[in-house]
């Protein structure tokens, strides 16, 4: 009498494998995220995001919130603060709205920021045009 | 097959819908609307009212459940809650306090 679905055994099987956590394209949450574990966003999250971990938001992908993490990349839409204990990379497809801060923060070619960057890092050559040190964590405006 | 997996170490707090199937590892607390049915996994808890399709619960669910689908209870399964849904299954070992409506 085996009442039990397909689909819980697989994922059993990938809860055995990592916490990874995905939010995906037809979900949406309004509300606080908090955890521990990567989290992928390919919805819509409305609210506030506290994650021990890294979150990446996919394109298509729209989250409005600040946001707390362990480091974070961007390939959608964003709108809100940003403070990340590692690394913040906005890919390419990127649309960002809010500040910053991170260890380092990196913008592909196509990555669309409107707010401020806090952080310490060394600007590639093309930029620098002056030798700008990253001594004291410059905050760049774009 | 896109589907939602709530992580074991992730805990949202507030209202999640999704059009999609909803795994959940980790805690949800407040409300869940997911058209194409919820799993709730051993260690999964949601403290919350289940609206959607099709519910299978291994986990822990405080809330009531309304089904347009059937539920299935599991072993290890604790259920607090009334359950409205068209099928209903209780499995040896599964916990369940609460009210069964399935419109007969």
């Amino acid at each position: 009498m085996a009442l039990t679905r397909t689909t819980s055994s697989t994922s059993k099987h990938d809860a055995a494998h990592s916490t990874q956590a995905v939010l995906g394209a037809g979900t949406r949450v309004r509300g606080r995220i908090t955890g521990d574990g990567d989290l992928a966003v390919h919805g819509h999250v409305e609210g506030e995001v506290h994650l021990r971990g890294e979150l990446f938001i996919a394109e298509g992908a729209s989250v409005v919130s600040n946001i707390e993490a362990s480091a974070l990349r961007v390939a959608g839409a964003l709108d809100g603060d940003v403070n990340v204990t590692g690394d913040v990379a906005l890919l390419a497809g990127a649309r960002v709205r809010g500040d910053l801060r991170g260890a380092s923060v990196s913008l592909e070619e196509g990555a669309e920021l409107d707010g401020r960057l806090d952080c310490e890092f060394t600007l590639p050559v093309e930029l620098s045009g002056g030798g700008l040190d990253d001594s004291d964590g410059p905050t760049v405006r774009r | 097959m896109a589907s939602t997996v709530i992580g074991a170490g992730i805990t949202i707090e507030g209202e999640v819908s999704a059009d999609e199937e909803l795994v959940v590892q980790g805690t949800i607390r407040g409300k869940v609307d997911a058209r194409e049915g919820v799993t709730v996994e051993a260690g999964g808890t949601i403290e919350a009212d289940i609206t959607g399709g099709p519910l299978t619960v291994a986990g822990s669910v405080t809330g009531n459940i309304t089904s347009s689908d059937r539920v299935d209870l599991q072993a290890g399964a604790r259920v607090v809650g009334n359950v409205k849904a068209t099928r209903i299954t209780i499995a040896d070992g599964a916990q369940f306090k609460g009210n069964v409506d399935m419109d007969v």
